[in-house]
């Protein structure tokens, strides 16, 4: 027994470092298998040394008066203020069908049948009913969004431990106070998991929406590629994608830990 | 409606019967006919075997809960909903995760209106008295298990209660932590002269602790005996009177606790 404990302990640092570098090893493969490709058909996949010459001239050259930076923003920008209205939105609305069973009773059924349309499908009466603006497409990221957020924090009210209900009533709680010092509070973490499901979702909704519509944003950048044949361009606006849709991943969970300390499941992994 | 009673009663349980229903499940009859008087500043043990319906018996105590049958009465007055004179340890805590140690100490005073400064000052009291100063500020899942228990103390004594009700506090600890435990629990109640209703299913606990004992059947809990236990504190567990009364109680126990 003693024997293995101490030859796992030998072994696991040299694990964890092999661990911590495989990432590096799967992206250089993944690099050599697209200069490759490239050597094939460089019209259809372009090199990585072309790709990054197309990311420079995107800034010398801009595309529609703006470069990669003033496009990521155009998209993000939409994606921040439909979030915020969701949020706002779809937190109240999943408390309120939480908490009461009459907006339950009202809302529930309603909600489960619009729930399961994507944000995509609304695209064509959307742009019918609200032509090709800013709006429409802040409004369909906002369906995406809403959807999610009202889910989680319905889910989370629900799950309320009826024993820190209890434990309020001992100490004469109002309902007012059960729903704002208990409920809310514990629901907390789920609805924080909704904002973060939502922004991944509305990072995927706001680049359909750009590529049917618009004249600013990357899902513009790579429909723009596609009219022109300029197949770097659309790699670079793919890329930009994968990159900044990590990084709101990272960001929002930073601030997920940050709003909700006691979360064990953040703490542990 | 009120009840007539002798001085020096606090609570009076009178017939209290309470019986579960379920769909395809066979009716649970879990509190049969209990009648009991909690005397004002004593110590009161309710002991019984797990399951026996100890805890149900307590919400209806509290008011969380209504029972079948029979009423409660609170200085003549019957009991419907949970009130402030009345304080709970819950068996299983109910810590809230998102606050910490003092936010969740000061939830009664909170709740009730009182300000920061003044329910702080409470707060900061009891958690000193329960040997947690330095923690104010951790979370619950940083705390091991005698450590919450301290805290739940805390937070019920803080919201200032007349009787105050223990539920197995103790139930989940290690023997070492469970000794000491009962130890602190007896210089906190030396300390702060309270009505306590305290539930265990262990005889030593109940020997250790009370000044007067109620013993429970199993399931359905009926009242079997009522001890009063008049040894001098604090408490010799290897002294014979003790062992006496420990054999005697263990003798009239239903099954083994
Ligand atoms: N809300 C409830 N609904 C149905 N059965 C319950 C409920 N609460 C408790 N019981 C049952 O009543 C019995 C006694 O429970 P309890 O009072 O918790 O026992 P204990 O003496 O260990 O505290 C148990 O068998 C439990 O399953
Ligand atoms: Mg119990």
């Amino acid at each position: 027994m003693k024997k293995t404990a101490a030859y796992d302990q030998k072994r696991r640092p040299i694990k964890k470092i092999l661990n911590s570098l495989l990432p590096f090893v799967s992206i250089t493969c993944l690099f050599l298998l697209w200069f490759y490709a490239s050597n094939i058909n460089p019209d259809l996949v372009p090199s990585p040394a072309s790709t990054w010459e197309r990311l420079i001239q995107l800034f010398v050259k801009p595309v529609n008066k703006m470069n990669l930076f003033g496009h990521v923003w155009a998209s993000l920008q939409r994606v921040f203020i439909a979030l915020a209205c969701a949020t706002v939105l779809g937190v109240t609305v999943g408390v309120m069908i939480g908490w009461s069973k009459t907006f339950k009773a009202i809302f529930g059924t309603l909600f489960e049948l619009i729930r399961p349309i994507p944000p995509i499908a609304w695209l064509p009466i959307i742009i019918m009913w609200f032509g090709i603006g800013e709006f429409p497409k802040i409004l369909i990221v906002f369906i995406g969004t809403f959807m999610p957020i009202v889910v989680n924090t319905y889910t989370g009210i629900r799950l309320v431990m009826p024993l820190h209900l209890d434990v309020a009533r001992m100490f004469n709680a109002s309902n007012r106070q059960l729903l704002f010092e208990v409920a809310i509070p514990s629901a907390l973490p789920p609805i924080f998991a909704g904002i973060r499901n939502a922004t991944s979702s509305g990072w995927m909704t706001v680049l359909a929406a750009e590529m049917i519509a618009s004249k600013a944003g990357l899902g513009f950048l790579i429909t723009r590629g596609m009219d022109y044949f300029d197949v770097p361009l659309i790699l670079v606006g793919m890329l930009a994608i994968g990159i900044v849709g990590a990084l709101l991943a990272i960001i929002t969970e930073f601030i997920e830990r940050l709003l909700c300390p006691w979360n064990k499941k953040l703490e542990q992994d | 409606m009120s009840m007539e009673q002798k001085a020096g009663t606090r609570l009076i349980v009178k017939d209290v019967s309470k019986t579960f229903y379920q769909k395809k499940i066979e009716p649970h009859h879990v509190v049969d006919k209990v009648s009991l008087e909690v005397k004002d500043n004593e110590f009161l043990v309710l002991l019984g075997p797990g399951h026996c319906g100890k805890t149900v018996l307590l919400n209806i105590v509290s008011g969380l809960m209504p029972p079948d049958e029979g009423s409660v009465y609170l200085d003549g007055e019957k009991i419907t909903k949970p009130n402030p004179k009345i304080g709970m340890v819950f068996q299983k805590l109910g810590l809230m995760p998102w606050k910490t140690v003092i936010e969740n100490v000061e939830i009664g005073p909170k709740l009730s209106g009182i300000n920061v400064k003044t329910r702080r000052e409470r707060a900061e009291y009891f958690i000193d008295l329960v040997g947690l100063k330095g923690f104010e500020n951790s979370y619950p899942h940083q705390l091991s298990g005698g450590m919450k228990q301290r805290v739940g103390i805390a937070r019920a004594y803080t919201n200032d209660p007349e009787i105050l009700i223990m539920d197995e506090p103790f139930g989940q600890l290690d023997a070492q932590t469970r000794y000491n435990m009962q130890n602190e629990i007896s210089r906190i109640s030396e300390h702060e002269k309270r009505t306590i209703i305290f539930v265990t299913n262990n005889i030593e606990e109940a020997l250790y602790l009370g000044d007067r004992i109620i013993l429970f059947t199993e399931c359905p809990a009926r009242v079997k005996e009522i001890y009063d236990i008049d040894l001098k504190r604090p408490r010799d567990m290897i002294d014979p009177e003790f062992l006496r009364l420990r054999k005697m109680i263990s003798n009239n126990t239903d099954l083994a606790l």
